[in-house]
């Protein structure tokens, strides 16, 4: 339904569900409440899809699973005021028991994890039958012929086999399709999917996206599809509703919102995220819209990358190898190659892009090269010598040049430790500084340059967000001046304001110490953005390699190209081209 | 001036570590709160009997035999004996007892009772005759506690028991004995199982292998059967000796939990940073990744100070437990078994109401503990 | 399937040893010469003789160690040295009372502390939930032995109900008549630790996502913990029931001195008294052997229950 029609549609009358003064609290311990949903009204037409946008803490997901009565009756409370209202009645106020027949049948759910929305013990046909049988008193064959049905429309290959499938025998995909296929067996007037692709690789969000558009188009059914995801929205949605820490924002039909944001937080979204058309000197941040408005965003010069073969060598890698055991039968073994012959060479002050989906092989190169795993074959030339072939203790100098900046900001610090503790032991192991003092300057130093207040040095990481932890870790790395520093999904782990916020300090940092970075993402538009060079990787292979501009340009590998035709083109796909 | 300056000056917040927001969660658990300080009086209880400020002289038979409790007021003359010499306490006491209990009820119980009665009130014109009677006088004499012809009291505040014994203060004193013997053995087993833990679930490899061989062979055997065998072996009583036993059989708890934690966080990302800027292993496990784990340290300690009373009055009631001059509420409550047959509770109440208090006061701190360490929604 | 076996067979090896070892080591090296401990239990100084002959307390270690590793492997420990029964008649006939009281101890009390944790996860917060816990608390902080004194005056001396103590000579009497109050002692004294334990398992299972997914399908509460948290809250209780069944060989001592059944766990308890090491050393051996065999049973159980599970 093109995204005028979906206008129309609304203005028609016949809403299917209507949100009006929806407020939620939580108790998180005996003194402190957190209000996540604070007074917000919205409507979802009929046969449409909605696309709820948000950060983390934006009250997103609460909202849905308020829809549904699924809070946590422990701790979260609805405000007395709130309404919900479907087919003229309030959700808010129907017994348990009608709450439960609507559950399933008129209004289904879908979660983020699969692996984990699933019950691990039982087989998926069990798990499609029961909600067959719950709702529409199918008896068990007629429950299981239908089952098998429903996963062939989902795109499951040999259903009659799936049926007794665990799943842990599954795909994470494939995963998804069973919970889409549970969600949509009683045929619901309302499907709200929860972030469904968020945990998955990008050519397998490409396939869900399209199942869930072709679902609801064929059954006429509505979605509410929550995610923090700007390109997905533009690619899937009718209307757009924009919330920020409890509250909606903007909230209007796709074309409005993407073309004329009326909100400086819509529009600091839109923009914030690395374009792949475009590379900017200087990602916008929320900041730059909320303090100076819009128009300091627009004409910022570009940046231009690509290495032009005469660059000096930092470090290479030749062959790299790595494979893991397990057991098999009684003595034998059964090895994974989890990276084959890997080579790559990194430019001094430039950026190696390495992109690849799960099972790719990015992650373990990264730490091979940290020697953080033992490398299984292969050579890295840092400085004249193989850094792989040196014992422990010669290679402690070398430690200190080649630095890592990990993935989940949450687990990177170690939760006991000051901040100062953790910036000044790598200087106390490494001998930077003549005495506690010296050190403890170059770590204010460091706050400063990396934008936190000097204060951050008695505090604790659990009173710092994501992408502040992510600052740290970045100057725990700089307290040793490293001249290589590889980023293992630094941010992919962050919301997309704090992202921009992240990429830019990288960049800046760059530029003034002119460290060479290894960027490991799965994440395209980034790994575009910040890299020079792109290295494609793939079970364990290298699949592609050449300068960022050509790769996304000009893919020549048949796995690359599929890789770039999954990205979300967001809005500007769909608009018929002028 | 250097703004980072100003902020040091200024600014040294009082920055809540993770210990000190667990205390902050503590202190609204008012269960919590409340066990913790009957916990706290239990110890100020056994520092003072151990260092004899109270209950010490809780061996001198102050009352007459089966005293009751004041409240109740003192029993009839009829069957008790009012004066006399205690027998020494001796080993074979536990023996005879568990003689008398695997007969079953003594029908002659009473007309021994007052055959005996009738003989000692008598004084010298016996038919029984005390073949230690004189040793006795000549030991009694040259103690300053003249025993044999003080004045009884015919009502102790909890009664007393079979010699005159004042049962509050035997009480006490098996506060002292258990509380040192749990927190001991706890303390002792804690320290193994987080030794041997660490290394087996950081190093992994062969050095896990041992440990775990170890542990297989330790809990191979059931847990009593362990101490019973190691006990009967010893054939030697005393706290230390029950310290030794408890925490040599009790440490597989411990060093299973802190395994699987050292496994845990071997692999988290603080841990690898760590590596990645050149922390050496030994830093590695007990600078970075110790406080990680000590709150479950903590509580495990918890738990294994009940699980060691418990323990030791079982094996104190059996006779395997501590010396024959150190009282432990097992010890009474292996009196209390035939005291009941005559209809005498409060030496069974004292020891149980003692026990259950601390035991309980201590199973609600290791609750809130572990609430105010982990916090997770109930 | 096959090669699962040998391997969990293979690697049980190591850890029999190691149990023989330390039983070897307890025994004959720290026990170390018994005549002095039997010297005032027998008083015929040939038996002691002979028994220092057998134990081979004058040869090298290796030797003595070679003596036992026979007697286990023949099952022959020799005699007890208190009552010169066979020691292996001694657990043969002593093994029956005790699983008649055990094995309907642990069946019931598993029963009754997986529907009292499920309840109470039911009603989780509140104030039932609450009161149930701390009730649990409060009943284990009283010893064994005081459940066992005050229930055997009451309910056997007072008021006559059960039998004070004793055990008959047939299966049906000793089941219906002389197990009923040690069966029903047992029970108050586990049910607390287990219920809070089952409890525990109950709540973490609650936690998960697939349960979310299930309330989203309109399935009923009762369904939900019935059907769903219940298959997976199975697999650690069958873990800790597995725990706890050597311990059945071993027998409840207590229960058992206190109401003369005669079960493995009085005659432990006796041998303990005597120092009588052939017993002693014979019942743990056994029990060892009894742990790793329901070890290999658990894990195979296991596959049962969890598919997820891969024996290989």
């Amino acid at each position: 339904m093109s995204p005028m029609n979906s206008v129309k549609a609304m203005a028609t009358g016949g809403i299917l569900l209507s949100i009006r003064a929806l407020r939620v609290s939580f108790r998180i311990d005996r003194t402190t409440t957190l209000d996540a949903v604070k007074d917000i009204d919205f409507d979802i037409p009929p046969n449409s899809t909605v696309a709820l946008v948000g950060e983390s803490g934006s009250g997103k997901s609460v909202t849905a699973l308020a829809i549904l009565g699924l809070l946590p009756r422990e701790n979260a409370t609805v405000g007395s005021g709130s309404r919900i209202l479907y087919r003229d009645r309030n959700l808010l106020d129907v017994s348990e028991r009608e709450m439960r027949k609507l559950r399933g049948s008129d209004i289904s759910m879908i979660f983020q994890e699969p692996m984990n929305s699933l019950n691990p013990v039982f087989t998926v046909g069990f798990q499609l039958a029961e909600v067959l049988r719950q709702h529409a008193g199918l008896t068990r064959t007629q429950a299981r012929s239908r089952a098998v049905e429903l996963l062939a429309e989902v795109g499951i290959p040999e259903p009659e086999e799936k049926i007794g499938a665990y799943p842990f025998q599954l795909s994470g995909g494939q995963q998804q399709r069973v919970m889409i296929a549970m969600a949509i067996a009683c045929e619901p007037r309302l499907l709200i999917a929860d972030e469904p692709t968020t945990a998955l690789d990008v050519t397998i969000q490409k396939q869900i996206l399209e199942l869930i558009a072709d679902l609801q188009k064929r059954r006429g059914m509505s979605v509410l599809f929550i995610t923090h995801d700007l390109a997905v929205v533009g690619e899937i949605a009718d209307y757009v509703i924009v919330m920020r820490e409890g509250t909606i924002r903007e909230q209007g039909p796709v074309d409005q919102i993407f073309e004329a944001p009326l909100d400086d937080y819509t529009q600091a979204l839109l923009l914030c995220r690395p374009h792949l058309a475009r590379r900017p000197k200087r990602l916008p941040v929320i900041d730059d819209f909320l303090n100076h408005g819009p128009g300091t965003v627009r004409d910022v010069p570009e940046r231009r990358r690509g290495l032009r073969g005469d660059e000096q060598i930092v470090l290479e890698a030749h062959h790299l190898g790595k494979s893991f055991y397990s057991r098999l039968g009684l003595f034998g073994q059964r090895e994974f190659k989890a990276v084959r012959n890997v080579s790559f060479s990194l430019a001094k002050g430039k950026t190696l892009g390495v992109v690849g989906e799960s099972g790719s092989g990015k992650t373990t190169v990264g730490l091979m090269l940290m020697r953080l795993h033992v490398a299984s074959s292969g050579q890295v030339i840092f400085d004249g010598k193989d850094i792989l072939a040196l014992s422990p203790r010669e290679a402690m100098p070398y430690k200190r040049r080649i630095q890592i900046v990990f993935q989940n900001p949450y687990s990177s610090l170690n939760p006991r430790f000051t901040i100062g503790q953790i910036l000044t032991e790598p200087m106390t192991i490494h001998g930077i500084g003549a005495d506690a003092t010296q050190r403890r300057d170059m770590a204010y130093v460091l706050l400063e340059k990396v934008g936190l207040a000097g204060a951050s040095f008695f505090k604790y990481p659990h009173e710092f967000s994501g992408g502040q932890r992510q600052r740290i870790a970045i100057a725990r790395c700089l307290t040793m001046q490293p001249e290589v520093l590889i980023c293992d999904e630094s941010v992919s782990a962050l919301d997309v304001s704090v992202q921009a916020q992240v990429l830019n300090l990288l960049q800046d940092l760059q530029d003034e110490y002119g460290m060479s970075y290894i960027f490991i993402s799965h994440d395209l538009a980034v790994v575009k953005y910040m890299a020079d060079q792109v290295m494609v990787l793939s079970e364990g292979e290298v699949v592609e390699i050449a300068n960022s501009d050509e790769i996304y340009l000009n893919p020549q590998h048949p796995y690359t190209k599929k890789l770039l035709s999954s990205i979300p083109r967001g809005w500007h796909s769909r608009v018929p081209a002028t | 001036m250097n703004p980072n300056h100003l902020a040091r000056s200024q600014v040294r917040a009082e920055s809540p570590g993770l210990w000190v927001l667990a205390w902050r969660r503590f202190c609204y658990d008012r269960v919590g709160l409340i066990s913790f300080d009957i916990v706290l009086f239990f110890v100020a209880l056994m520092a003072a009997s151990a260092t004899g400020l109270i209950a010490s002289d809780w061996s001198i038979e102050v009352g007459v035999s089966h005293a009751p409790p004041t409240f109740m007021g003192p029993a009839d003359a009829s069957a008790r004996i009012t004066t006399g010499a205690a027998p020494p306490e001796s080993a074979m006491s536990a023996r005879e007892t568990e003689g008398r209990n695997s007969d079953g009820v003594d029908p002659l119980a009473e007309i021994l009772a007052e055959i005996r009665g009738a003989n000692r009130s008598g004084a010298r014109d016996v038919a029984i005759v005390d073949p230690l009677a004189e040793v006795l006088a000549q030991i009694r004499a040259g103690s300053s506690v003249e025993s044999a012809t003080d004045v009884r009291a015919p009502t102790l505040i909890f009664g007393g028991d079979k010699w005159g014994r004042d049962v509050l203060k035997k009480a006490i004193k098996g506060t002292e004995t258990s509380m040192f013997v749990g927190l001991a053995a706890a303390t002792l087993a804690a320290l193994l199982g987080t030794v041997f833990g660490a290394l087996a679930g950081y190093y992994g490899g062969w050095i896990d292998d041992f440990f775990n061989w170890f542990y297989s062979v330790f809990t191979s055997i059931p847990y009593l059967l362990l101490i019973l065998a190691i006990a009967a072996v010893l054939n030697q009583k005393g706290t230390m000796t029950v310290v030794l036993i408890l925490s040599l059989t009790g440490w597989t708890g411990i060093f299973r939990l802190i395994r699987a934690e050292y496994m845990k966080h071997k692999i988290r990302e603080y841990v690898q940073a760590a590596e990645a800027l050149g922390a050496s292993d030994m830093r590695r496990m007990f600078v970075h990744i110790l406080p990680n784990v000590s709150h479950v340290v903590l509580v495990q300690l918890s738990l294994h100070v009940v699980l060691f009373i418990k323990s030791e009055v079982v094996l104190s009631f059996l006779g395997f437990g501590v010396g024959v001059d150190t009282v432990s509420w097992g010890s009474m409550l292996n009196e209390a078994q035939s005291e009941l047959l005559i209809g005498n509770w409060w030496q069974l109440a004292a020891a149980t109401l003692a026990m259950a208090m601390l035991v309980t006061a201590f199973g609600l701190l290791t609750d809130a503990l572990r609430d105010a360490l982990d916090p997770k929604l109930k | 399937m096959l090669a699962y076996l040998v391997r969990r067979l293979w690697q049980t090896i190591p850890t029999l040893i190691g149990v023989v070892l330390l039983v070897f080591l307890l025994f004959n090296w720290v026990g170390g010469d018994p005549a002095y401990l039997l010297a005032g239990k027998i008083s015929n100084p040939e038996q002691i003789e002979s028994i220092r002959r057998q134990l081979g307390v004058d040869q090298p270690a290796y030797v003595q160690l070679w003596l036992f590793v026979q007697q286990i492997a023949s099952g022959d420990f020799g005699t007890s040295w208190s009552t010169n029964e066979q020691v292996s008649e001694i657990f043969a006939t002593r093994l029956g009372p005790s699983l008649t009281v055990l094995v309907p101890l642990l069946v019931i009390d598993t029963m009754l502390a997986m529907a009292a944790a499920m309840l109470v996860a039911y009603l989780r917060g509140s104030l039932t939930d609450r009161l149930v816990m701390i009730g649990c608390t409060i009943g284990q902080s009283i010893s064994i032995l005081v459940y066992i004194i005050v229930f055997q005056y009451l309910l056997a001396y007072r008021l006559g109900w059960f039998p004070v103590q004793g055990w008959g000579a047939n299966f049906l009497e000793n089941i219906f008549v002389y197990s009923l109050l040690p069966i029903f002692v047992g029970v108050i004294v586990s049910l607390a630790p287990d219920t809070r334990l089952y409890r525990s398992f109950f709540l973490d299972e609650i936690n998960q996502d697939y349960v979310r997914t299930a309330r989203a399908k309109g399935l009923s509460e009762m369904r939900v913990i019935w059907v769903h948290v219940l298959r997976n809250a199975s697999i650690p209780i069958i873990t800790n029931v597995m725990i706890q069944l050597p311990g059945l060989l071993a027998g409840a001592f207590l229960i058992e001195r206190f109401f003369s059944i005669p079960g493995i766990g009085r005659e432990v308890l006796l041998a303990v008294e005597r120092s009588d090491f052939p017993v002693i050393k014979a019942v743990t051996i056994y029990v060892a052997i009894a742990t790793m065999v329901t070890n290999l049973l658990a894990d195979l159980l296991y596959k049962a229950v969890d598919p997820r599970v891969q024996l290989k």
